[in-house]
């Protein structure tokens, strides 16, 4: 309690320097564990505290950021933002932070998460060799993580904004790389998270023995057109830098998407429905309010291929005219706030992944893409290697390949034409929700 | 600093380590974004907190906080997790012996960036907006400018003291164009930790920052898009660097050469003896240091020397894994993280031909100029996104490119360059590998004749 009633006396602090002023204030605990070549490397703990000062006075925005939430070091950070403000230019089209909404009721956090154990971690990581190794002689258990983390974070302003959350997520992964017959795989990756301890040590380690020993078997590949199904990590990499920055209404206001004047258009599959949601079951941050404080929701995107709607934060709405939709997404390194997701899921479907693989004559199943992130967002544009990928023959996956393939994401949209029942959550870039998706005729060309 | 000298002593006869270290960072940063005309970001940063490692039966224990107070018990919990990982060890974590510094590294820094007034640096900043705005094609420009100093210390158990006087300054600049309704991006990147404000004012001007923006920009939106295939390339000093970096570079870091190729290469012919890649102090490099986080002495390495594979880099645990000398590699991005095996500046040597030399005899082939993006694979396998190229018709510099990329295997691409030019362009960058690390890379421009495909 004595803690609330700080930073309460911090904010009316300091209100004497600004017009308003916003405190947010994050306090963290993480431990992880680390595996390199088949054994232990390293247990960590990290914890801490950083809290962001962001006030404006004469609509001049100041900003200061210290790794404490001690009352003393938080003036010193107020202070600061001020000296900031009073550098900074008036940005004309500041309105306003923003008022105090109306919040869904909070998840229920587990605690379980706060005291973990990196004990419980070495147990699991120690699982995971010792299957991998049991299940393939062949192949080494590179690298590998896991941890579990902890976070409460209180946003306060100067307009009565007042929301703590607290939540935690655990993770794992196993990076394996095989070596057989003079062929040795690219590094290959499964993982697991969620927001309990229950991470899935088997299935992880059962998912990346069988993408390896299908890695066994190098393939050429050659150009063609042919279905392509791709998997959670290919989707959340490629989607991350090539259409999900589309969506921002920032990029509205400047006009630098492609979407533009696209409301209530077709631009995907009728299988394609995409729509950013918090409360997902899924879902690692179930959080009621966004960086900034203002309530979350669930944000539809595109509903059976038709685009409904940009997201926005609390600035760009107010400069376009419109509500934030719960988008202000905190940006620990600068302070400031941009538009971004919480949980964005794409929709998932009937049939398993086997059922679509069986119904392949030809075609491939990509696991991951390199070079996504040198997409172009402005207009989709992309152009990726397919690494490590699957081939399929008559219904089955014979061996991996390397390929690329170079498009436009709004074609790719066009092409899809169905989604697996099976949905992961991949906390990538922005943290996806989603199946495995098939498209049609995509044209890949062979290396 | 008496606090940390005080917990050091503390653990050193309490608790049965082999290997305590304490990394101290009290650093103060400045960040400035700039986002069409609005400072989006404007901030400052206090950033103070301890590393701890330490290393006990065999095995290491990681512990950082920004709560200095009782850095005993935070010591004692970084050994209780090494302890709690040694039980599950088969092989002892040892390092290779070094000889413990005490020294104070100085700034080479002229004007230090914390010393200009933010002022200055805001004018800076718009200068270059508005420079960039006159052209009618520019809809959007980024400027994120960041940048930091203060004091570095090393304490270990074996006798290091060293204390930095910690500086870097950095600047990022993304333009959005349009033209006949095409969209194009460019980016680019200045930024060191050798040179202060003068390398905004007198290495790096605006009026030349500008100039490469606009011609990467305008290269894209006139480009064309190439014909996909496997064509001779050449490619300039900062594509070359990122090949070095991401293909090949990485293959180097020992952790990771272990599961590489490179491991049973090292000793071989792997490229024509006119290649050599180093990994060293480059003047200007953004990874430039007098020691690394573990203590160690940066020195300059061969990766590739006249063709053949030769060093690795090494922290002192793999160091004393491969039965080498530790060659200051173990870098941390901060208090937040314990040191890992990390690049500084990878670059390959320049030979003797001139830039005309590379492209005469190429009836069609492409010049790559910058990159958008690299990534690569631990086979070697790159991928590079393009944001500046041109096509090469009968021995010259033809039509731009757009919106492509170049991929291939680098180890195969290796074999297959066939000229070294007599030039030398560096780039600095972030490198991510779980923690950001500055990082230059760069080279001479270089001819392959075959090896990389593009499209």
């Amino acid at each position: 309690m004595g803690e609330v009633i700080a930073m309460e006396n911090l904010l009316r602090h300091a209100e004497k320097f600004f017009d308003e002023v916003e405190i947010a204030v994050y306090r963290s605990r993480e431990v992880s564990v680390n595996v390199e070549l088949n054994e232990i490397s390293m247990a960590s703990t990290r914890s801490g505290a950083v809290t962001i000062i962001r006030g404006i006075k004469d609509k001049r925005l100041g900003l200061a950021i210290v790794d404490s939430d001690e009352p003393q070091r938080v003036r010193e950070a107020i202070e600061q933002a001020s000296k900031m403000a009073e550098l900074n230019s008036r940005d004309e089209k500041w309105v306003s932070l923003p008022e105090p909404g109306k919040y869904r009721e909070k998840p229920e956090p587990n605690y379980e998460l706060k005291e973990a154990s990196p004990d419980i971690l070495v147990e699991k990581l120690v699982k995971a060799i010792a299957l991998a190794r049991e299940k393939d002689k062949n192949a080494v258990v590179a690298g590998g993580a896991g941890g579990v983390s902890w976070e409460e974070r209180r946003i306060l302003n100067s307009h009565g904004v007042d929301v703590f959350q607290e939540g935690g997520a655990s993770y794992m992964y196993v990076e394996l790389v095989g070596r057989k017959e003079g062929v040795v795989t690219p590094g290959i990756f499964d993982f697991d998270a969620r927001r309990d301890l229950n991470l899935d040590v088997e299935g992880i380690v059962e998912r990346a023995i069988q993408k390896v020993k299908w890695a066994y078997s190098v393939k050429a590949s050659r150009n063609e057109e042919v279905p392509v199904i791709l998997g959670p990590w290919a989707i959340a990499g490629l989607f991350s830098y090539a259409l999900l920055p589309a969506f921002s209404g920032e990029r509205l206001v400047k006009e630098t998407t492609p979407l533009v004047g696209k409301v209530g258009e077709k631009i995907a599959s009728d299988v394609l429905t995409i729509y950013d949601d918090p409360f997902h079951p899924l879902s690692l941050e179930p959080v009621i309010a966004d960086g900034e404080g203002v309530p979350t929701r669930k944000n539809v995107l595109i509903e059976n291929g038709t685009f409904r709607s940009f997201v926005w934060d609390n600035y760009w709405a107010k400069v376009y005219g419109t509500e934030s939709t719960g988008n202000g997404k905190r940006d620990l390194r600068s302070g400031g706030i941009n538009i971004g997701f919480h949980n964005v899921v794409m929709e998932n479907g009937k049939r398993s992944l086997e059922d679509l693989i069986g119904e392949i004559e030809r075609g491939y199943l990509v696991d991951g893409f390199q070079g996504a992130h040198s997409s172009n967002p402005d207009n989709g544009n992309f152009a990726v290697t397919a690494n490590p990928a699957f081939l399929i023959e008559n219904g089955e996956v014979v061996g991996s390949s390397v390929f690329l393939i170079a498009g436009n994401v709004y074609e790719l949209l066009k092409q899809a034409s169905e989604v697996t029942k099976e949905q992961t959550v991949m906390p990538f870039m922005n943290t996806m929700t989603t199946p495995y998706i098939k498209f049609e005729n995509v044209k890949i060309v062979g290396k | 600093m008496e606090a940390l000298e005080r917990a050091l002593k503390w653990a050193e006869e309490n608790l049965k380590a082999e290997y305590i270290e304490l990394r101290y960072e009290d650093l103060k940063k400045t960040t400035l974004g700039l986002k069409d005309g609005v400072f989006t970001s404007f901030t400052g940063k206090l950033h103070r907190g301890v590393a701890i490692r330490v290393l006990a039966n065999g095995a290491w224990g990681f512990a950082s906080t920004s709560d200095l107070s009782n850095l005993e018990k935070k010591i004692e919990e970084a050994y209780k997790l090494a302890r709690a990982v040694a039980e599950t060890k088969k092989e002892r974590i040892e390092l290779a012996e070094i000889k413990p510094v005490e020294d104070f590294v100085k700034s080479k820094m002229r004007v230090k960036p914390r010393d200009v007034d933010i002022e200055e640096k805001v004018a800076h900043l718009r200068e270059l907006e508005k420079l960039l705005k006159e052209d009618k094609a520019v809809k959007s420009v980024q400027i994120r400018y960041e940048d930091g100093g203060g004091r570095k210390l090393l304490l270990t158990n074996e006798g290091t003291r060293i204390e930095w006087d910690y500086n870097y300054l950095y600047q990022g600049t993304y333009v959005t164009g349009k033209a006949d309704g095409k969209l194009a991006m460019a980016r680019d990147s200045i930024g060191a930790v050798d040179h202060g404000w003068e390398l905004m004012t007198e290495i790096e001007p605006n009026e030349k920052v500008k100039e490469r923006l606009l011609r990467k920009m305008h290269s894209q939106l006139k480009g064309v898009a190439p014909k996909r295939g496997e064509w001779p390339i050449v490619a300039g000093p900062i594509v070359v660097g990122i090949i070095a970096h991401e293909a090949l570079g990485h293959l180097a870091e020992a952790d990771l050469t272990i599961n590489s190729p490179f491991k049973d290469l090292i000793g071989k012919q792997i490229a024509p003896e006119y290649v050599t890649m180093s990994e060293r102090i480059v003047e200007g490099g953004f990874g430039n240091d007098k020691y690394d986080d573990e203590g160690v002495p940066v020195k300059d390495i061969h990766i590739i020397e006249n063709g053949i594979l030769k060093e690795i880099m090494l922290n002192r645990e793999y160091a004393h894994k491969w039965g080498m000398e530790p060659n200051g590699h173990a870098r941390a991005e901060s208090y937040r993280y314990p040191p890992i095996i990390r690049m500084r500046n990878t670059v390959f040597e320049p030979g003797d031909h001139s830039f005309e030399e590379l492209i005469e005899d190429i009836k069609f082939g492409y010049y790559v100029v910058d990159f958008r993006g690299g990534q690569a694979q631990l086979n070697s396998a790159f991928q590079v996104g393009i944001q500046e190229g041109y096509v090469i018709r009968n021995g010259e510099i033809a039509e731009p490119i757009r919106d492509t990329s170049i991929t291939g295997v680098a180890i195969e691409a290796l074999k297959k360059i066939s000229a070294v030019g007599n030039d030398f362009g560096l780039e600095v960058g972030f490198c991510g590998k779980g923690q950001i690390a500055f990082v230059s890379s760069g080279g001479p421009h270089m001819k392959f004749d075959g090896g990389i495909l593009i499209g």
